[in-house]
């Protein structure tokens, strides 16, 4: 009797060094970047930008540790950590953002799975902007007008 | 029905005696049948599918490594069940299938262990253990979604299926499993210098998958399974589950 395979999680693909990936760049396991990468970056699973690996693409994946640069908008659904040699040129989504200090980090950054009611109760009881009332302007040497 | 396939070298004269203890295990087993001798012009397709006609449903491999990827190359695509008889030191299949050498292969072939294992096509041959491609100026597609190239060197590619890979510097930890539905495809950029202009390798890229083109600037050298070609150009995909194979228990997967 023919036993049945059991897929394994830690089948990785791994982009080396000197090596250049042109494209799609899609995969259902862990993916390893040294090199460049240039096109669309998509995983189900774990993805590292090691040191000294480039990439030129939008970024998808489960969780996400950088220490290379990336070029590109990143959307990561559970943990970002960016080490202190990451360098990031883009707009950054991710569940939770770890960055350490020397990270560089240029874009918008969002955090979609915070609960941000609590801000709720604050923009409520401000005053719209319409009905705020602006202080009046002095020039230089007017007097305040007494009411 | 049992077809036996004999390589040419068993004719030498060291290994009559290993020959004919297996012949003597395989009538002990009950399993002895047709023998067929091959030659370096045989069509192994050819003499599998003829055989299929008169009733063979089994089909044993008698030589070394390189026996069995010159007739799995052809016949694979055969709708019947293989079996290894490895009677050589060139046995590294073998032992990932499990197999052990001498008479006691014979006891794994009485077993009838079947699996059925993925394969690799390469512009309709086909091969079980490994691909490898030597350092050239390639390009490679993969899946029709991307393309691997070397940055400014030659790279060599190994694709592996049943044998792992093993890099000059270290073992690559990826699991090759012949039954996983997927291809792993190893890229190592080379590059030449210091005495005599030696190659250096770079740590291995691994890319899993299903159909690929790779493509050279110039002919390239390409082994699959010890049968060496050249090529311009060459389409690997998987062939999942081509293969009937009879294994032992201590297969490497």
């Amino acid at each position: 009797m023919q036993e049945p395979y059991q897929e394994d999680d830690s089948v990785e693909t791994v982009v080396g060094p000197s090596v250049h990936v042109e494209g799609n760049f899609n995969s259902k396991g862990n993916i390893i970047i040294k090199g460049s990468v240039a096109g669309s970056v998509k995983t189900i699973r774990h993805l590292r930008v090691e040191e000294g690996a480039k990439v030129v693409a939008s970024v998808e994946a489960e969780s996400a540790e950088v220490a290379g640069a990336i070029k590109g908008n990143v959307k990561v659904k559970g943990t970002l950590e960016l080490t202190s040699s990451a360098k990031i040129k883009g707009d950054v989504q991710a569940a939770t953002i770890i960055i350490a200090s020397g990270a560089a980090l240029h874009g918008k950054c969002s955090m979609p799975a915070m609960d941000f009611s609590v801000f709720k109760e604050d923009e409520s009881e401000s005053v719209p902007a319409k009905n705020k009332k602006s202080f009046p302007v002095l020039k230089e040497g007017e007097e305040p007008a007494v009411v | 029905m049992y077809i036996y396939l004999y390589d040419t070298f068993l004719r030498e004269r060291r290994y009559w005696s290993a020959v004919k203890a297996i012949e003597n295990r395989l009538t002990d087993f009950g399993i002895s049948g047709k023998i067929i001798r091959l030659t370096t012009l045989s069509n192994a397709y050819g003499i599998v599918d003829d055989e299929m006609r008169y009733g063979a449903q089994t089909v044993v491999i008698l030589g070394n490594d390189e026996t069995f990827g010159r007739v799995l190359s052809r016949a694979a695509e055969c709708d019947v069940i293989f079996g290894y008889l490895p009677v050589d030191d060139k046995q590294t299949v073998a032992q990932m299938l499990g197999i052990p050498g001498g008479t006691e292969a014979c006891d794994v072939l009485s077993r009838r262990r079947i699996v059925e294992l993925d394969v690799g096509e390469v512009n309709d041959r086909y091969f079980i253990s490994q691909l490898q491609i030597r350092p050239a100026i390639l390009r490679a597609e993969y899946d029709g979604q991307f393309a691997v190239s070397s940055t400014g060197s030659e790279m060599a590619m190994t694709v592996c299926n049943l044998r792992p890979f093993v890099g000059e510097t270290f073992v690559q930890r990826t699991r090759i499993h012949p039954q996983d539905g997927k291809l792993e495809a190893f890229v190592q950029p080379v590059t030449r210098g210091g005495f005599l202009r030696r190659e250096h390798a770079i740590p291995a890229s691994v890319f899993p998958f299903r159909e690929m083109v790779v493509r050279g600037r110039e002919p390239f050298t390409m082994e699959m399974d010890s049968v060496i070609s050249k090529e311009m150009a060459v389409r690997i995909r998987l062939a999942p589950k081509r293969l009937q194979m009879i294994v032992g228990q201590g297969r490497m997967f």
